[in-house]
């Protein structure tokens, strides 16, 4: 996974090498094949131009010799840039190299790394408890084979699901809600809308909510409430025209002069803001204290239309406190309502008033604004400024009983005729994705817009109440190498949070839910954690601990024991070779601490290795090769406190030591002669033999042993004078003379 | 378990960091209104590792407490371990680093809560490799660390030279490695090691540790590091100490090698209800009881304790009784810290880059 490439230096600019873009490389993953295009795992878009170059500063002055290029973390790459060594031999500032990080893509523009970071760290929750509540659900619906397992709490499950994730888009704080409500004020800013929320929530009312789809004409003119500023930075909106004027309005005195007023107005009521309508109408001049009198057929006419506005009739469930309009539930009366508000508009439009109203721009407006609340195609296509504001304003005038995604869809295909666009928003494109009904074509706009995050987490949305989707998400594919959609897009955002130090600890939530390389990742991953660290260690091996990856566990036990012990902590080494019993490398430190016991064991430092024997323990099995030291650390002790002057019972406990030694199986033949050689002074005791004959026959069993190993081509001679094994030898005979006397 | 919300009201507030926390401490206040926070930051879009100072609110107009810094000091190196000095009024920090160096700050929390680096050991063969644990003496004159290395180095910083010298007081060439330190009195300190084992040093005996509470007690089963050490100022024959396989356990040095086992690894007996199997971070005695007189608590029995673990739990403990769980997140919770003024308050630092504040009531 961490390819890197070194290039020669043909490069002509030795200040700024160009670095062709990696960005269209594939993060190649186990067992998917990459050969072909169909297993290309994210689609390219045929539209990209095919390589961009960016200079590259690395603020080397000499010529460049060689160029590293691997993966950093997160979606950098790591650049290592090594001049060349100047030719005269000379040292220079700036010889050597350099490292640079380059970062591929500047990510979402709306959405920080830190947000983003806490919007994964947030989403675990939600999709663990789906996922066992999944799991729950299907193996009950196992178990009762008639009944189909999304009915009764399913719809709540996902709800939930949908609102904690949704709960998790809201950018910044809200705004503070002023106290005072300022007149002037016609568009109120609350908190920062993000792409990601909307599209968010556009999948949510189109696949979460209970399918009820009679009210999503509704939802969606709400939505493009809430939303439709962010479609400002690529096309013209009502809301960028609004906040214009906005802007004007502070320096305008007689308003319903500026036909901009009008415009707005008009623009505002087409897609059904009607609170901004009706508070901008009363900003009108008639109103005022001094005017009234000689424009009151003008002030009624301004008032009229403002009342017919706030009793538009809505076929909706109901209205946030303070909305304009009247809200049907049933359809009947909401027919009975609609025919009648309409009918109130044409009388008013057809009434004689309008001849006594001198101010032309406030006649015109008006009747405008009816033209509009009448439906007229014309009206609101003028009105709009892209294809769904137009198409908010057909559901909201002409088709308010649009009812399935079939018409719908068409709807929005003839409103898109109707206002063509350049370019397409990401949100735009979505929407017509999930109109046109088409799975696919939502999960490839999810991730082209939004990434891996939305597409792993919107599939559980996608999947909730369509079989067809979840046969298609769920189908083993062949191109993919056996795994479905579904997993296939867990394991990219998976591998999305491997990649950074922080997110890498909830990969596994999302790992262990794919069946089919799910776990092979996970161990890939665990093992490929860094060991330095205790604290970062101690957390894989816990993540190993609760999905029982038992022999990953004892893999990073033994890659961090070797890199202690490599790097002088002989004690953390010991316990994490202890820890994953390995007895060969147990072993194998065995042979190099025994070397440095018998150098080092000191009266000063003794304390030193007090500490690491205790840490062996007696138990053979956990000490490995190790557990003579224990005896070894006795026997030395004993030959000192010989050495200290005191006596025969030291002696006698050294000779105990040296037996269970001789004896002990895991003791290396090679150490023999050193501890014989050692316990020279034991064996040539003064006073009275203070080895039997059985022990004295062991000894000399083991030299006659050691000197036919001698023999062998691998034996390792030890350090000591050549007359070492002909002094043990005499002094073992002596001793053996010495005991039969005795006995 | 029993869980604290249904026994006593309990306010738990997460505030998002946007960095991760390496350690969290709080500041002796200068007025008993006032609360102040060192935390650790390690961001890690920059890679930059920083200590700073915040001021804690904890009761704005708005319904959670707020975080406002006052002052950082950008660290060279990521903070291992940090500790703050309770008993002097312009609080003093010890920071120790992943690279091996230490560094006292003192901050002026009348001004505003400037800090300044007050002196530093960087010397090579201070500690080599990570620093991993730290402490500072109370009344803040002395400060010791220990090391994977197995070096345990005395710092004193009376005076003010700004390059600090150390003294050696033991070092066992990487045979020992030493993950925990706590003082229990002016010349006396206890660490921990691998092997769930305690040492137990006196400045008056130098040459090593007069006393070892032998490690692997738990003979056969899983062994473990030693995270954390606290000591009781008023029973300081008792180490308390937490480490790997959720283990609390304390050694009474007058009981010489029996440890008393609160939970976790070794018990083997029912009657001890494990409160987490992973990896308990810290332990500190709580000094927030109900009881109004901890006199009268027998001098044999545990203090409570309360504890962090990397499952996600902070919980109190009492010898014998249920654990009484304060929180329990989806993340790990690294560290804490109990208030001292006012040990209702409870400030800690999760996984997922946030922190926690806790009021008990």
């Amino acid at each position: 996974m961490n390819p890197s490439s070194t290039f020669a230096n043909p490069l002509e600019n030795p200040n700024a090498f160009r670095l062709h873009s990696l960005i269209y490389w594939q993060k190649e993953m186990p067992g998917v094949s990459s050969d072909s295009a169909r297993g290309a795992l994210v689609p390219l878009s045929p539209e990209s131009p095919a390589a961009a170059v960016y200079p590259l500063r690395h603020g080397l002055k000499s010529p460049i010799s060689r160029l590293s290029i691997s993966w950093s973390r997160g979606n950098s790459l790591r650049v290592s840039v090594f001049a060349a060594p100047s030719s005269d031999g000379s040292v220079n500032d700036g010889d050597g190299g350099k490292v640079v990080e380059v970062k591929l893509g500047g990510g979402d523009g709306e959405i920080s790394e830190a947000h983003w970071r806490r919007m994964a760290y947030g989403s675990v929750s939600p999709f663990a408890l789906l996922q066992s509540r999944k799991n729950a659900v299907s193996s009950l619906s196992k178990m009762s084979m008639n009944s189909s397992p999304y009915d009764g709490d399913w719809w709540d499950y996902i709800m939930e699901y949908s609102k904690d994730i949704n709960a998790l888009l809201v950018n910044k704080k809200t705004a503070s809600v002023p106290v005072l409500d300022d007149p002037k004020s016609v568009i109120t800013k609350g908190e920062e809308p993000t792409s990601l929320k909307a599209a968010w929530e556009l999948l949510e009312m189109f696949y979460a909510e209970k399918p009820s789809h009679s009210w999503l004409p509704e939802r969606l003119v709400d939505w493009l409430a809430d939303y439709d500023s962010l479609f400002s930075g690529t096309h013209p909106t009502v809301h960028s025209k609004l906040v214009d004027f906005q802007k004007e309005l502070v320096n305008l005195q007689v308003v319903e002069d500026d036909p901009k007023y009008w415009e707005v107005m008009s623009s505002a009521l087409a897609v059904g803001w009607l609170n901004i309508v009706v508070k901008m109408l009363r900003l009108h001049g008639s109103y005022r204290l001094d005017q009234l009198s000689n424009r009151e057929t003008e002030n009624g006419l301004v008032e009229a239309v403002a009342v017919l506005i706030s009793k538009m009739p809505r076929m909706r469930l109901e209205h946030e406190a303070g909305k304009l309009g009247e809200c049907y539930k049933a359809k009947p009366d909401f027919v009975k309502a609609w025919e009648k508000w309409r009918g109130q508009i044409n009388k008013l439009d057809s009434s004689a008033f309008w001849f006594q109203c001198a101010h032309q721009q406030t006649r015109e407006g008006l009747r405008s604004m009816l033209q509009i609340m009448l439906g007229n195609a014309n009206s609101l296509c003028s009105a709009t400024y892209n294809w769904i504001e137009l198409y908010i304003s057909h559901f909201l005038y002409m088709r308010p009983l649009t009812v399935g995604l079939e018409s719908m869809y068409s709807l929005a295909q003839k409103s898109i005729q109707l206002k063509p666009m350049a370019s397409a928003h990401r949100l735009m494109g979505l929407i017509i994705g999930i109109l046109g009904e088409n799975t696919e074509v939502v999960l490839a706009e999810c991730l082209k817009g939004f990434g891996p995050w939305m597409v792993a987490h919107a599939i559980e949305l996608l999947t909730a109440g369509s079989d067809h989707a979840e046969m298609l998400l769920h189908e083993e594919r062949q191109n993919l190498g056996g795994i479905s959609i579904e997993e296939l897009h867990r394991l990219v955002y998976a591998q999305v949070l491997s990649s950074f130090p922080l997110t890498w600890q909830i990969a596994p939530i999302y790992l262990i839910s794919c069946m089919k390389h799910g776990m092979v990742l996970l161990q890939i991953l665990l093992s490929k954690q860094p060991v330095q660290d205790n604290q970062l260690l101690l957390k894989s091996i816990e993540i190993c601990r609760l999905y029982e990856l038992h022999s990953v566990t004892s893999n990073i036990m033994k890659i961090a024991g070797v890199h202690h012990w490599k790097h002088g902590r002989k004690g953390s080494g010991f316990f994490w070779l202890q820890q994953a019993r390995d007895e060969y490398r147990l072993n194998r430190i065995a042979l190099q601490l025994f070397d440095s016991v018998g150098k080092t064991i000191s009266d000063e430092s003794f304390k030193q290795w007090e500490g690491l024997i205790q840490l062996l323990g007696s138990d053979s099995k956990t000490a490995g090769g190790l557990e003579f030291l224990h005896k070894y650390r006795d026997f030395k002790k004993s030959l000192r406190q010989i050495h200290d002057g005191k006596a025969t019972d030291s002696a006698r406990q050294a000779v105990e030591s040296l037996i269970s030694l001789m004896k002990s199986p895991s003791m290396p033949q090679r150490f023999w002669l050193p501890l014989l050689y050692d316990s020279l002074k034991l064996l040539n005791w003064k006073e009275r033999p203070l080895l039997n004959v059985s022990q004295t026959n062991l000894l000399l069993n083991k030299l006659q042993e050691l000197s036919m190993a001698r023999l062998r081509p691998d034996f390792i001679e030890s350090e000591l004078p050549p007359r070492a094994l002909n002094s043990v030898r005499l002094a073992l005979g002596t001793n053996l003379g010495r005991a039969i006397l005795e006995e | 378990m029993a869980f604290a919300e249904s026994q006593n009201p309990l306010r738990v507030y997460r505030i998002p960091q946007s960095r991760y926390i390496d350690a969290v401490r709080w500041l002796s206040p200068v007025s008993p209104s006032d609360r102040f926070a060192a935390i650790a930051y390690f961001d890690a879009d920059t890679n930059s590792p920083s200590i700073e100072i915040a001021y804690v609110d904890p009761n704005p107009q708005s319904s959670s407490p707020t975080l406002t810094p006052q002052s950082s000091w950008t660290s060279h190196s990521r903070i291992s371990s940090l500790r703050t000095a309770h008993s002097t009024p312009q609080p003093l920090l010890a920071a120790a680093t992943f690279s091996g160096s230490l560094h006292i700050l003192a901050s002026d929390l009348i001004n505003g809560g400037v800090m300044e680096s007050e002196a530093t050991v960087s010397q090579l063969g201070f500690h080599s490799g990570p620093v991993s644990a730290v402490d500072l003496r109370e009344g803040g004159t002395e400060c010791v660390s220990v090391g994977e290395d197995g070096r345990v180095n005395l710092v004193s910083f009376v005076g003010d030279s700004s390059k600090l010298n150390y003294r050696r007081i033991f070092d066992s060439n990487g045979l020992v490695g030493y993950t925990a330190v706590k003082w229990a009195s002016p010349s006396e300190f206890a660490t921990g090691g691998y092997g769930f084992g305690i040492q137990w040093w006196d400045q008056r005996t130098p040459g090593g540790p007069v006393l070892q509470f032998k490690g692997n007690w738990c003979q056969g089963k899983t062994s473990g590091i030693v995270h954390s050490i606290d000591i009781h100022p008023s029973r300081k024959h008792t180490c308390l100490a937490g480490g790997s396989s959720g283990t609390i356990f304390a050694w009474d040095r007058r009981a010489a090698q029996q440890p008393i086992v609160l939970s976790g690894a070794g018990t083997g007996e029912a009657s001890n209800s494990l409160l987490s199997e992973s990896e308990v971070w810290e332990v500190q005695y709580d000094r927030y009881t109900r009881r109004s007189n901890i006199g009268n608590i027998s001098s044999t029995r545990i203090l409570p304790v309360m504890i962090c673990s990397e499952d996600g739990i902070l919980a109190v403990i009492e010898q014998g009784e249920e654990p009484l769980e304060l929180l329990a997140e989806p993340c790990a919770i690294n560290s804490f810290d109990i208030d001292r003024q006012n040990p209702s308050n409870v400030i800690c630092s999760l996984e997922w880059e946030s922190l926690a504040i806790l009021t008990r009531s």
